[in-house]
Formats: structure tokens, C-alpha cells, sequence
């Protein structure tokens, strides 16, 4: 059994129009994605924006309802499992938003917003609380004293820091952290990923972790799956789609990576050119005649490519 | 945009359908019916009464009579006035135009004061007249309408003796004469300026607001660095795009119009809709009542419905299509 | 791998110390209002005049009709005169005012605590529910509200001080909760309602303890704005003679007074003291309103 199996899941949108506002069409946000995470790993959703990587994160955690499929954690069905049954499961699965500003209420203490959780959950005194917020404050790095303080006197880097605690004061077994740095300065970012790594360590978490950046996915990932318009294209070891790109759009996605050295500058601009020359030529080898993804083929045992 | 009007449109037939229930409700409620507004005397025989009765179909069953009733209204019998003793229609026709007259003065006036104040005090905010004409704002945002209509006519009729405390014309003055025009254009004044003047002050804030916001947006930024002249920066520009939700607004004042008619009229006995349904309240006239509420009704929701048509013809975005 | 810690505020922080509510900035706000404060102090002092004074007179010996004191004009026994049924206008002007401002009070509250249940639940759950909220709300926005209060002030056999308040409140509760929604709309679809679903709070707790702070600011101010309106409204409907029954002094039956030819011109105790009163009371809480408006705004904070 696997610790995540995310099987066929789809979240379609309705299009409604005409005289009668009937539903006419569907926003296709994930159309059919399978995914397969084991305890400890990080598992990262690559694609541009709009691929539907974030709808697959919130359709998860029931932020978002989706339309078919199944979500199997430790072998529960989460999309057809009771209230009661998902208020105990959603201990277990925790998330990290993408915006450090909205996601915390700027109406509340930060004591407040790390106990949250707590008084759902553990019915403790005050003074217990206090406690725990203090702890978890020092354990992602931040002053113990600055508990009774509001949002708003952080950084970016300090709240996403508390949004972090507060997703692990219910000892969380799955994160789904959806874009958790790219709302913050490049120097902030190396701080809360090096951090996200340490506590995965520490609680022994399993992440799925969400991003449009390659360079931070291949710094965090074990496996990778690459998404493009609601599917998956491509998915394998970090290593299989970084040194081996099968699917074209993968391909394309890994050649725009900036390279530092200005002496590959010709090189790198020639092999973007190379492959965009390919993938005008070859892209009704890669998609179905609707624009959309094959079903995902195995080419080893670890890598798999979306291919007719 | 057609699939937006008819959609629209087709929205009003239900609000439609339930303000005539509402108002055959409260008819029905109201004490007095089709048949004491036609008796001549209170002491009738009680068996002619009560063929009378039956004749005007009082004693058929409620929704029969509501069907009756709708049915009549839509031809544009609007039944008899009890103390008149004249059709409803005929009774509202003469006072119609009075009110009409009112209103479109009120909402020229209004917009006439309203609009360069507003871009003006927009556009040099915190001048002092921008001060000056945020406090009138103030004044005339918090100040009730009757209060304020009274202390019109106390100041201007009183005891400056400027203009007449009441009526719509001088009883004297010939019509199709200039005399007449101009008794009729002096009686206007008073409860055109009390309506108007305070219904200024939410159209001023409004503007005010606009323009601070427009004046900042890239695209007149962009504009300004083109070297277009401030002054047509501000005309064609900022203006355009403050003025447009104005103009919608036009129709959503109807019901507020209709509110305030019944104040400014009363109080200026201006011989409109609003004295004729205070009148007729307190002669306890309810056909004249029920049909003045019903016209009311509708004279609202055709107001939002025109301005949702414009609404949505200026503005792409909220057009639903 | 080296831990990377942010500096923080060197400074010890007093782990008391609270940060500035939302509450408290508006608070700061007003006291910086020169205008505003002017105005508390006013209502303040007006208010607690009415209430105490009210506790004292004899309401059944200022109504009563005195046929000797017709129209008098101030003198001892009448501080401010008396009206054309020589009853005492001072007498009138406190009872009346007490009475104005009770009831905009109540229906402030009632069309407050039905606008805020019914904005928070058709914009946070959204759906068919809120569809059907929204075309109600539109349909009774556009009703002519003066008109049927009137009528219904005429029908309805026992017309009372209660049945007042309802009339009043079934129409305007509705501006209030199209408000509430439209702000709780925008306010759902932001992380923190969402972070709180994933940590297991219940959606009723969410909507409270959640959103409802967010939107205090702004149901201050409305609540505020609409205590002067809701006043302005009951004073009208008695000036129209549709308010309260006769045998309740209002401020606005002494108003109506004046459209009386003699009574505008020559007896200006009768009308004047009324609308002065009224002018007063409402500026004042319109100035407070405005003020808080502009506290809400933080582009027009004094700072």
C-alpha cells in the first residue's frame, strides 16, 4: 500500500453560457493525473502556470472539489471518506502556501495562529499553549518573546517560518507545500528550503512539494513529475529528467534553465534554438490531436513519459 | 450584448410578478374595496350590497381576483378613486408630469453642481477648495431632506420672500403665456434646490474618490509622459472613466427620487405623486395608494434595469454573457 | 547542516506587549480627529443629558393637552414654550429625542445582527443559497421602501412602537448584508480561510473567529453611518405624521408643525429647537462615522 496514491484525479470547471447559463464546457484544470509518493520523499509537481500543479495541492487537501478520481492516503479514499473521518485525516496532511502574506490572519496573534491547530485537536490550557507556540517558534528559528506579536511585524521569510510551524504542531505525516518560496527574495529562499530539508529529517515528513522553479525542485526532489495543461508528461528520478528528458515539453522546460557561465552563452542559446526547431516539428508526436498529453509509458523502471 | 438584455429583461418578470403580489396583499389588507369607492351612500340596503358584491366578483376566490386584478392593471385600469370619483389613471395623469417635471430638474441640477466639484476637488486635493467642498459634503451627506426643505422655505420664502412656498403655479397666470412659464419656473426652484442640493453630496464623494484613484493608474501616467496637456490629461482621460459609472447611476436614484418626492412635494404642496399618495392615505383612497405603489414599483425596476444596460454596455467586465 | 536564522528584533520584547487592533488604530484614529472627538463629546454629553433628564419628567404631563398654553411662547414655566396643544416643548424635545435615538439604536442593531448572519453565510458558503440571498436582496433594494412603510403604517391595526421597528428593520437589513457579502467574497478567497480548513477548523469558527475581525473595521463604520440614517429615517416617517402615534413626542411631529404658515414664521420655538436637535445628533454621528471611514482607509490616516 502506498503512503499517497493520487489515481485518475480529475477537477473539471464548469463553462456555463447561453441563454439559460447552462454548463457548456469544462476548464479541464487536472484532467486525469496519478501520482505515487512513498513515506519520506519529496516528491516535486513541476509545471508553467496554469498547468493545474496547484489544483492537484488544494484538490488534496478537499480545498478544492474535485470532479473524479481517487486520493488514497494510507489507503483511505480521501474524496469519498466522512467529515468525522477527514477531521481526524487532516491532521495528518498539512500544507504551506505559496503567499506568506495572505495565508496568515493579520487580524490574529501569532500565538493564536500557531494554536490554531492545537484547539481543534489537543483541548490544552493556556498556559500549554503558550508553550507549544513558544517551542515551535524556536524550532523553525524565530524568537520565543515574539509569540504575542501580530503578522504583519515579520518579513516574508519570518511568516512563511510561523506558516511552517503552525502546519507541523499536529505532527503532520504529509506536506503539500505549494510554491512555499517563490513569494520571497532569492536570498530568503535558500533559507526556508534548507530549513524545509532539515525538518523533513527531523518529523520524518513526506513532501509534495509545488513549483514552476527547476533549480529549486532539483535542490529538493527525489522524483519529479512535470506537468502541462491538467496531465502529466513526464515523470522520473530527479536525475532522469534532469540528464535524460524524454517528452519534448520537458525538454523544452530543461533548456531554459539559465546557466551562469557566460562562456556557454552561444552553446546554451544553440540548443534552445535546436530544440525549439524540434518542438515545432515534432509536436503532433507528443500530443493528441485535441493538444493533450498521452497516458504516461514506462522507459525504465523509474522514468516514465508521456508517449501515444 | 443581446443575450445580456434579454437575460436582464427576463429577470424582471419574476420581480414583477412578486411586487404585484405584494401590493394585491397589501390592498387586500387595506380596509376598503372596489365597491365602497362606487356607493354613493355608507347605509346602502345590505342585500344590494351584497349583489353588488357579487357583480364585482369580491366574493370569487382570492386568486381569481388577484388574476382579475393584474389583468386590468395591464390594460391600464388602475380602478376608481374613492374620493374623487374620477378613474385612477386619470387622477395620476394630471400629477404625473408635475412629478416628472421635478424629478428630471432635481437630477440636472444635482449633476450640474455635482460633477465640476467633484473633479475639481479630485483633482487639487487638499486646496482649499477641496477642504471647503468636502465639509459641504459633510453637512449635506448627514442633513435629513425634510429638515432642510423646511429651512429653504423658511429662509427664501419667509424671509427673503425670493420665491413661493407652495404649488407647482400660480393659480392666476394663463397657461402658454410667459407669465405662466415663469411662475411655473419659480414655484420649481425651492423643491428643485432641496432636493437637489443634498443629493449632490454622495455623487460629489463618489467623483472626488474617482479621480484621486484614476489620477494615479499607469495608463494616464502614460498619457502625461506622451505630452498630452494636463487639462486634456483630465478631459479625455480621467474623466472618461469617472463619468461613466455616474451616468449609470442615473437609474439606481429613481427609487431615492421616489422617496424624496414625497417629502419635498409635501412639504412645498407641489402637486405631484407623492402629495397625491400622502393625500390619498389620509383620505384612506387605496386604489389611488395600491396603483401609486405599483407605479412606483416599476418605475424602479425599469431604473436598475437601464442602468444595468449601461452599466454593462461601458463596462465589458460586468457583462454577463 | 547550519541553521539560518533571521535577525530579529534585537531589542527584548515585553512578552505582554500587544500590537496595535484593529480596534485600537480606529480609537487612536478618532482621538486624532479633532472634529470627531468634538462630536463624542457633544453626543456624550447630549445623550446622557436626555437619558437622565427623560428618567425624571412626567411623560403623561407633557403630552396632556393644555387648552390655556396654546403656542406659548418661552417663558419659566415652559423653558422653550409650548405647541399648539400647549404641551411643553423642552418636555417633547427630551422624550422625543430619547425616543429617536432608541429606535435608530434598535433597528441599527437588529438589521445589523440580520445583515451580518446573512452577508457572512451567502458569502462564505456562496452557491445556490447565496443566488437566491442576492435576488431577494436586489428585489427589496429597489421596492419604494417610504412608500410601503407608510402604508403598512396605515394597515396594520395596532401600529406601535414594535411593529415600527420591524417594519423598518424587514427593509433595512438588506444594504447591510449585500455589503458583508461582497466583503466576505473577497475575504474567502484568501489563504488564511483556506489554511485554516486544512488545520481542522470548523467552518462556523472560521466565519467567526476568522473573517468576522477582518470585516470589524468596515461594520463599524457602516454601523455608524447607518445610526445616523436610520435616526434621520424615523424622524421623517413622524414629520410625515407615519412614525410613531400621536400621543409619543418626536422630533419630527414638532418639525411638521412648521408647515404651518404661522407656525414657520412666528413661532419658531415649535420647530426650531426640533430640527436644531436633529441637525446636531446627526452631524455629530456622521462625523464619527466619517472619521472612523477615513481610520479604515490607510491612505487617509492622520498617522
Amino acid at each position: 500500500m502506498a503512503f499517497l496514491e493520487v489515481k485518475d484525479l480529475k477537477v473539471y470547471y464548469p463553462i456555463r453560457g447561453g441563454f439559460f447559463k447552462r454548463v457548456i464546457d469544462y476548464v479541464k484544470a487536472v484532467d486525469g493525473i496519478n501520482i505515487r509518493l512513498e513515506q519520506g520523499e519529496t516528491y516535486g509537481l513541476v509545471g508553467e502556470s496554469g498547468c493545474g500543479k496547484s489544483t492537484t495541492g488544494r484538490a488534496l487537501l478537499k480545498l478544492t472539489k474535485t470532479t473524479s478520481g481517487q486520493v488514497l492516503f494510507n489507503g483511505t479514499d480521501l474524496t469519498s471518506v466522512s467529515a468525522h473521518k477527514m477531521h481526524e485525516l487532516r491532521k495528518d496532511i498539512q500544507m504551506i502556501f505559496q503567499d506568506p502574506y495572505s495565508s496568515l490572519n493579520p487580524k490574529k496573534r501569532i500565538v493564536d495562529i500557531i494554536a490554531e491547530p492545537l484547539r481543534n485537536y489537543e483541548h490544552l490550557s493556556r498556559k500549554e499553549e503558550n508553550k507549544v507556540a513558544r517551542e515551535y517558534m524556536e524550532r523553525v528559528g524565530l524568537s520565543s518573546d515574539s509569540i504575542y506579536k501580530y503578522p504583519h511585524e515579520f518579513s516574508g521569510g519570518q511568516r512563511q517560518r510561523i506558516g511552517i510551524a503552525r502546519a507541523l504542531t499536529l505532527n503532520p505525516k504529509l506536506i503539500v507545500a505549494d510554491e512555499p518560496v517563490s513569494a520571497l527574495d532569492v536570498s530568503v529562499q535558500a533559507q526556508v528550503l534548507n530549513f524545509m530539508q532539515d525538518i523533513q529529517k527531523e518529523f520524518n515528513l513526506t513532501y509534495l512539494f509545488i513549483s514552476h522553479d527547476l533549480g529549486v525542485i532539483r535542490h529538493m526532489c527525489d522524483r519529479i513529475g512535470i506537468m502541462y495543461q491538467g496531465r502529466l508528461v513526464e515523470e522520473g528520478l530527479s536525475r532522469d529528467i534532469y540528464e535524460n528528458p524524454q517528452h519534448i515539453y520537458t525538454k523544452r522546460l530543461i533548456s531554459a534553465i539559465p546557466n551562469i557561465d557566460p562562456a556557454h552563452r552561444e552553446k546554451q542559446s544553440a540548443i534552445r534554438h535546436q530544440i525549439n526547431d524540434e518542438y515545432n516539428k515534432s509536436y503532433k508526436n507528443y500530443f493528441d490531436n485535441d493538444g493533450k498529453a498521452y497516458q504516461l509509458k514506462a522507459i525504465s523502471p523509474t522514468h516514465f513519459v508521456a508517449l501515444p | 450584448m443581446l443575450k445580456f438584455l434579454l437575460r436582464r429583461i427576463l429577470i424582471m418578470i419574476p420581480q414583477l410578478f412578486i411586487l404585484s403580489v405584494l401590493i394585491f396583499t397589501l390592498a387586500k389588507a387595506m380596509p376598503g374595496d372596489a365597491l365602497s369607492g362606487q356607493l354613493e351612500n355608507a347605509h346602502a340596503d345590505p342585500k344590494v350590497i351584497a349583489e353588488q358584491r357579487q357583480k364585482l366578483g369580491l366574493d370569487d376566490p382570492i386568486q381569481v381576483q388577484y388574476i382579475r386584478w393584474i389583468n386590468h392593471a395591464i390594460h391600464g385600469d388602475l380602478g376608481m378613486s374613492y374620493t374623487h370619483k374620477i378613474p385612477v389613471t386619470d387622477l395620476i395623469g394630471e400629477r404625473l408630469w408635475n412629478t416628472l417635471l421635478l424629478a428630471a430638474a432635481t437630477l440636472i441640477v444635482s449633476y450640474a453642481i455635482a460633477i465640476p466639484f467633484g473633479v475639481a476637488s479630485g483633482r487639487w486635493t487638499n486646496s482649499w477648495l477641496d477642504k471647503w467642498v468636502t465639509c459641504y459634503t459633510y453637512f449635506t451627506y448627514a442633513t435629513p431632506l425634510f429638515i432642510f426643505a423646511i429651512l429653504m422655505m423658511f429662509l427664501f420664502s419667509f424671509e427673503l420672500n425670493l420665491f413661493p412656498s407652495g404649488g407647482s403655479v400660480d393659480p392666476q397666470a394663463v397657461p402658454g403665456t410667459l407669465n405662466y412659464f415663469i411662475s411655473k419656473f419659480t414655484h420649481l426652484v425651492l423643491p428643485t434646490l432641496s432636493g437637489a442640493l443634498l443629493a449632490t453630496s454622495t455623487t460629489i464623494q463618489f467623483l472626488r474618490n474617482e479621480v484621486i484613484d484614476t489620477k494615479i493608474q499607469d495608463f494616464v501616467a502614460t498619457a502625461r509622459s506622451k505630452g498630452v496637456p494636463e487639462s486634456k490629461v483630465y478631459s479625455r482621460h480621467i474623466l472618461r472613466n469617472s463619468f461613466l459609472p455616474i451616468a449609470a447611476f442615473l437609474g439606481y436614484d429613481i427609487t431615492g427620487l421616489i422617496g424624496g418626492s414625497v417629502f419635498v412635494e409635501s412639504i412645498y404642496s407641489y402637486p405631484g405623486l407623492g402629495q397625491l399618495f400622502l393625500d390619498s392615505i389620509q383620505q384612506r383612497d387605496f386604489t389611488v395608494v395600491s396603483a401609486l405603489v405599483m407605479i412606483s414599483g416599476f418605475a424602479a425596476l425599469l431604473g436598475t434595469l437601464l442602468s444595468d444596460i449601461i452599466l454593462s454596455a461601458v463596462d465589458p467586465r460586468i457583462r454577463i454573457d | 547542516m547550519m541553521r539560518l536564522i533571521e535577525p530579529l528584533n534585537t531589542q527584548p520584547v515585553n512578552s505582554e506587549e500587544k500590537s496595535p487592533s484593529a480596534l485600537a488604530i480606529l480609537g487612536r484614529e478618532l482621538v486624532k480627529d479633532k472634529l470627531a472627538m468634538a462630536s463624542i463629546i457633544i453626543l456624550i454629553l447630549l445623550l446622557s443629558t436626555v437619558y437622565i433628564t427623560s428618567l425624571v419628567l412626567n411623560q403623561d404631563q407633557i403630552v396632556k393637552i393644555d387648552l390655556l398654553e396654546i403656542n406659548a411662547p418661552p417663558s419659566e414655566d415652559h423653558l422653550l414654550g409650548t405647541d399648539q396643544g400647549g404641551r411643553d416643548i423642552f418636555g417633547q424635545l427630551i422624550i422625543g429625542t430619547r425616543n429617536s435615538f432608541s429606535i435608530g439604536f434598535l433597528i441599527t442593531l437588529i438589521t445589523g445582527i440580520i445583515g451580518l448572519t446573512v452577508g457572512l453565510i451567502a458569502g462564505y458558503f456562496g452557491g445556490i443559497a447565496d443566488n437566491i440571498i442576492m435576488r431577494i436582496i436586489d428585489f427589496v433594494l429597489v421596492l419604494p421602501f417610504l412608500m410601503i412603510v407608510i402604508v403598512c403604517a396605515t394597515i396594520v391595526p395596532k401600529f406601535n412602537l414594535w411593529t415600527f421597528i420591524f417594519v423598518m428593520s424587514a427593509f433595512l437589513w438588506t444594504g447591510k448584508a449585500r455589503l458583508i457579502r461582497s466583503k466576505t467574497l473577497a475575504e474567502r478567497e484568501l489563504d488564511y480561510v483556506s489554511a485554516s480548513k486544512t488545520l481542522g477548523t470548523p467552518n462556523w469558527k472560521i466565519i467567526l473567529r476568522e473573517v468576522l475581525p477582518n470585516l470589524s473595521s468596515i461594520i463599524i463604520v457602516n454601523l455608524t453611518l447607518n445610526l445616523a440614517g436610520n435616526i434621520g429615517i424615523e424622524s421623517g416617517l413622524s414629520f410625515l405624521g407615519f412614525g410613531l402615534p400621536e400621543s409619543t413626542p418626536s422630533l419630527g411631529t414638532l418639525i411638521s408643525y412648521a408647515q404651518d404658515a404661522d407656525t414657520i414664521q412666528n413661532k419658531w420655538w415649535v420647530w426650531v429647537p426640533a430640527s436644531v436637535l436633529i441637525l446636531v445628533l446627526m452631524l455629530c454621528i456622521n462625523f464619527v462615522g466619517q472619521a472612523l471611514k477615513r481610520a479604515t482607509d490607510a491612505r487617509q490616516r492622520k498617522g
